[in-house]
């Protein structure tokens, strides 16, 4: 395996910044009767790295994310199981106050579709100066040099102007970078990105992907890159969670797994990408569809799309176990 | 500037066809001031001879001619009932109706949008429940009927408040409460419902994520796009509890705008029913010229 040269946190054994242990999501009625979104979900991110989430819509991972703040709708959806352990405490125990002086000062969240996702009603200006306000008791003055730092941090050519601007006078890719320093501006150590390049124009994608992994260089910190898009995950992130059905089917490297896909979902992913250097002239469609949460099969999830079927996929679930450097969730792993 | 000049001619214009209106209306009602105006022992004669002294046997558009100049004019004329000159009979009833009105508008939006907040933060609760069936019953119910039963409830059997008249504050509050309360449910159902959709935006959670507390997401952001519906629709409050004055002001007395004017047309006295018409008109469209200017100020969107 030559391709896997970096160094991989997971393996050297060092501490996950961010450890999401078992976590399983359901959405319950007033009865207490419900099913599970997502189940037993596996996450580490590790110091100054980044994690892509990588998975179909509806797979759970845009859910498991906004959890991480406990920002899901909540009711109808509860965090039934498992933990998710930030600085030694765990982020679903904390009370309402304790939960929103991590919000933003601690980890922060930029959306996707950045112009819905700012207050129309108030300036950029106002926004970033009132989440300076809610973490840090420093002085207007202070607040508006923090906030035009973030701005130009978060690559805006003209902080100033912009500050005094409405979120309606800007293009989207303006919006989206007035969005991450509203994620920046007070300094947090983890950002987490859903799926924040899917409304924008390709080229306006690309750079607002180099600011975000530039800005894990300039500060040290980590990024969970929620996405649906493989290039997307080649070309910034460092590791890789693949999501399935509201499970974590494998996880490791970037490397590892787009080189040596083990579970037969992600190798199905990777064969219906299609390719410019490749004479493959058809791609490789996974058939059927995904299970719906109160239709789960006994066993693996994907056994009935599964080409490597066999009868204990069919009876008992699958743990996420370890494949040489990358975890799976498979019987029969493709290698 | 283009938008000034264009809706001071509309007004305008609006003005002068409401005017004819009224003219119109009142003297297509049938009967006239003589009614009201000579004993019942009157011949015909007698009535024709008064008719011939006000002017009213003149053909029907020179008395409009002959009205829309007199008006251009600053001159309101008489009542027909009475011979009073209009302009000093409408002080005292303006200023009363104005103070009935504004305090009508108060309860609107000071209890109409905490309610429906308060209803919002508790959705789905007992309280929501409460809030919600009160404002249903607020607009099904007529106010004559809600004037007649709070009189019964708070003068006849309690004793608290004065039935009818005017004097201190005591006096305002029936009648006010009365004039307000269809504004009052429609503005507790507009906040309530405005609150719960601007919560359910995209932004509430970019806020909730940066860490910036409920109450501030609730009282400053969320209020402040809900408030925006509430302010356009203003004007139609407006517009309602001028309409619904005329009732209100009879039943309780109140020497107002309302009471002279159903007064005048009930005997006909045409130049009192113009002007108070025409001034209603009046009050209406600046009511709705403060609602789009107060958009306007509220909406960033139009400020720029």
């Amino acid at each position: 395996m030559t391709t896997d040269t970096t160094a991989d946190p997971a393996a050297s054994g060092a501490e996950p910044l961010l450890d999401i242990h078992d976590l399983t999501i359901g959405l319950r009625g007033r009865d207490g009767l419900g099913y599970d979104i997502v189940r037993d979900v596996n996450m580490r991110l590790y110091p100054n790295e980044i994690l892509a989430v990588v998975g179909e819509s509806g797979c759970g991972k845009s859910l498991t994310a906004l959890s991480v703040l406990a920002l899901h709708a909540s009711p109808p959806l509860h965090i039934v199981g498992g933990s998710i352990t930030y600085g030694g405490r765990d982020l679903t125990k904390l009370s309402h106050s304790q939960m929103r002086s991590i919000r933003g000062a601690e980890i922060a969240m930029v959306f996707q579709d950045p112009m819905s996702a700012l207050d129309p009603m108030f300036t950029c200006g106002t926004l970033l100066t009132s989440a300076v306000k809610a973490h840090q008791k420093v002085s207007n003055d202070v607040a508006e040099k923090l906030a035009l730092e973030a701005l130009a941090d978060a690559g805006i050519e003209d902080p100033k102007r912009r500050f005094h601007e409405y979120p309606f006078q800007l293009s989207g890719g303006v919006s989206q970078r007035v969005m991450i320093a509203l994620a920046l501006v007070n300094d947090p150590k983890i950002i987490i990105a859903d799926e924040p390049t899917t409304a924008l124009d390709v080229t306006v994608q690309a750079q607002i992907l180099d600011r975000l992994k530039a800005l894990r260089n300039e500060r040290g910190m980590s990024l969970m890159l929620i996405t649906h898009n493989l290039g997307v995950v080649a070309s910034v992130a460092d590791r890789m969670a693949v999501m399935y059905a509201g499970e974590v089917v494998e996880s490791g490297t970037v490397e590892s797994v787009l080189a040596h896909p083990q579970h037969p979902y992600t190798n199905g992913l990777l064969g219906a990408v299609p390719r410019l250097n490749s004479d493959v002239s058809e791609l490789v469609p996974i058939m059927g569809r995904v299970p719906q949460p109160n239709e789960l099969p006994a066993g693996c999830a994907f056994a009935d799309r599964c080409s490597r079927v066999t009868d204990a996929c069919l009876t008992t679930r699958p743990a996420l176990e370890h494949l040489g450097r990358t975890e799976v969730r498979c019987f029969n792993p493709v290698s | 500037m283009k938008t000034v000049v264009k809706t001071t001619l509309l007004t305008l214009l609006l003005l002068l066809a409401s005017s004819l209106a009224v003219f119109a209306a009142i003297r297509l009602s049938g009967g006239d001031v003589t009614a009201a105006r000579l004993p019942a022992s009157a011949t015909a004669a007698d009535r024709d001879a008064f008719r011939a002294e006000m002017g009213l046997d003149q053909p029907i558009l020179r008395q409009y001619v002959t009205y829309l100049g007199d008006l251009v004019r600053g001159d309101l004329g008489n009542s027909l009932t009475n011979n009073a000159e209009i302009s000093s009979l409408a002080v005292d009833k303006i200023k009363n109706s104005l103070v009935l009105g504004f305090m009508a508008i108060v309860l609107v939006f000071g209890i109409g949008v905490p309610l429906g907040m308060l209803a919002s933060l508790k959705r789905n609760s007992w309280l929501d429940t409460g809030i919600t069936s009160m404002s249903v019953a607020g607009m099904a119910v007529p106010n004559f009927w809600l004037a007649l039963i709070l009189i019964y409830i708070f003068s006849t059997w309690l004793g608290w408040l004065p039935s009818a008249g005017q004097g201190g504050f005591k006096y305002l509050i029936l009648p006010a409460f009365v004039l307000a309360a269809e504004g009052i449910a429609l503005t507790v159902r507009m906040t309530r419902s405005a609150m719960l959709d601007n919560l359910s935006q995209d932004f509430v959670r970019t806020l909730r994520a940066a860490g910036i507390s409920e109450r501030r997401i609730y009282l400053k952001h969320v209020l402040r796009n809900s408030l925006l519906p509430i302010i356009s629709l203003a004007g139609l409050r407006v517009g309602q509890i001028v309409g619904y004055a005329l009732v209100v002001e009879t039943i309780f007395g109140w020497p107002g705008v309302g009471q002279i004017l159903v007064n005048g047309v009930l005997r006909r006295d045409y130049p009192v029913v113009q002007f108070f018409s025409l001034l209603l008109v009046i009050v209406v469209t600046l009511g709705n010229l403060a609602a789009s200017v107060g958009y306007t100020l509220a909406n960033p969107r139009l400020r720029k």
